[in-house]
């Protein structure tokens, strides 16, 4: 039977593993109890703290990938591609790590963006995103493009270990790291740090599952490019062959 | 809540999106 997605076996399980793990990190989540200091506002822990991770999981793999492709050795079309996939789903989960990040803040802070340590790196950090993927779009030779991506991207990796610890290096509105708060009165309950855990399992899950998806994609157009192109050198040979006779 | 109902909304509804628009995506290429 030919193929008409980019779904496979492994995705396919990928996919409903993903799924049932959003699912029970949204239940889990909005059924938490209220608390003393944030109200109902603390079930946003279910899912911020895990889009966090994933963009910076994201970030790594986009860096890795291009560090994979500047070594001579290791040099392959496809850490490209793997970069670039994963460099996308980053922007995304940036994008609603600050979005989720304001909506969190707004009831909390009483403010939905202040120009803090770690607010401004992480907008610092999709611009960067953006500013790769734009790159990636300039018309030019694949391994130019390649190489000028890859740079890009290591780049833009500095900005996550700082931005990690940002809240410790620097005065900010945003609260310490959650799990680094290790003293008794500090620490988290256990249904939060539960609801928690399982919200980096399942937006890792989730960007596992877009990534596998966006390569395939990925390779799909470039194979559409490469046949029209092929098939429009063809079409001005025959062309130059008709006018030649 | 309404604050709590918008982060979940926003990020299942992103989230959807991308990934509807990637599987029709590849069913255009496929």
């Amino acid at each position: 039977m030919k193929r008409t997605t980019t779904s496979s076996g492994l995705t396919m399980s990928l996919g409903i593993a993903a799924l049932v793990a959003l699912g029970a990190t949204v239940a889990l989540g909005l059924t938490l109890p209220k608390t003393v200091e944030q109200a109902e506002y603390s079930r946003l822990i279910a899912i911020h703290p895990g889009i966090a991770w994933t963009a910076y999981v994201a970030c790594t793999v986009t860096a890795l990938a291009s560090i994979a492709w500047l070594l001579p050795r290791t040099r392959a079309a496809k850490w490209d591609l793997l970069a670039g996939a994963s460099a996308e789903i980053g922007a995304l989960f940036t994008a609603l790590m600050l979005i989720t990040g304001s909506i969190w803040g707004r009831p909390t802070w009483g403010v939905y963006w202040v120009w803090d340590a770690r607010l401004t790196l992480s907008a610092l950090l999709l611009a960067l995103l953006l500013g790769y993927l734009a790159i990636r779009q300039v018309p030019a030779d694949p391994d130019v493009r390649a190489r000028r991506s890859a740079m890009a991207a290591l780049l833009a990796l500095v900005v996550v270990p700082v931005n990690h610890f940002a809240v410790e290096w620097w005065r900010t509105l945003h609260q310490g790291r959650s799990l680094a708060q290790l003293t008794p009165e500090d620490s988290l309950d256990g249904s939060f740090l539960g609801a928690m855990a399982l919200g980096f399992l399942a937006m890792t899950l989730v960007y596992a599952w877009l990534l596998v998806h966006r390569v395939r994609v990925a390779r799909l157009e470039e194979a559409r490019e490469e046949t029209a192109l092929a098939t429009a050198i063809e079409e001005r040979r025959a062309e130059a062959t008709t006018l030649a006779r | 809540m309404g604050y709590v109902w918008a982060g979940y909304g926003i990020t299942l509804a992103t989230l959807a999106a991308y990934a509807v628009w990637l599987l029709r995506r590849s069913r255009r290429l496929g």
